[in-house]
């Protein structure tokens, strides 16, 4: 018996609660938006906060939520999202990824290089990756 | 906006409608899409002996993904 897939979410720790983390992870994604691409700040940054969360997930420290033990063939309909992605990333990156062959970080390049934008993708990429912690 | 650009922006796009799509069919009531929530669970089950393969690969994954666009 798999004894990790039977934690549940029940009682999640006072740290590890919304009203604490999201504060939290508000003011790691303002400072961390303060670094820009390539410099040591934003490196350090998202090492020690992908490392915390890498050992947090894979630690018994927190509940998580059930997952299914099978996925009916319907599952097979994220194929579809998953392959065009796939197709128009590596046709693109074959390409060169230039301005006209963008791949999705050149795309993303001017969107992350001001300070809303990059701390709105530190948010999300944190808050995501709490998601998959608990999960 | 080059004719190449527009047609590479409209590709990302459709992967994005197509997401959202699939997200809300698996949403509705009895429906046997599931979740992206829970194809990323069941992907993060798998294990080899005691080696949580699955989560290793996914947290791995979304660490490199942050590093990438965040620090590279």
């Amino acid at each position: 018996m798999d004894q990790h897939s039977q934690i549940t979410a029940e009682a999640p720790r006072l740290w590890a609660r919304p009203m604490v983390l999201v504060p939290v992870f508000v003011l790691i994604s303002l400072v961390g938006a303060t670094f820009p691409s390539f410099s040591l700040g934003a490196n350090v940054l998202v090492l020690a906060a992908g490392g915390t969360l890498f050992w947090l997930g894979l630690s018994t420290r927190l509940p998580r939520r059930r997952s299914p033990r099978r996925l009916p063939a319907a599952a097979g309909w994220w194929l579809v999202p998953a392959v065009v992605l796939s197709l128009v990333e590596l046709v693109n990156f074959a390409l060169g990824s230039t301005y006209d062959h963008p791949t999705l970080s050149k795309l993303a390049d001017p969107w992350l290089v001001g300070y809303p934008g990059r701390a709105l993708a530190y948010f999300g990429w944190l808050m995501a990756y709490w998601g998959l912690v608990r999960r | 906006m080059t004719l190449p650009r527009a047609l590479a922006i409209a590709g990302f796009f459709l992967v994005v409608v197509i997401g959202l799509a699939v997200e809300w069919a698996a949403r509705r009531p009895h429906s046997r899409i599931p979740t992206l929530a829970d194809v990323c669970g069941f992907v993060m089950r798998y294990r080899i002996g005691r080696l949580p393969v699955g989560r290793i690969a996914m947290f791995g994954f979304w660490w490199w993904l942050g590093w990438h666009f965040l620090a590279r």
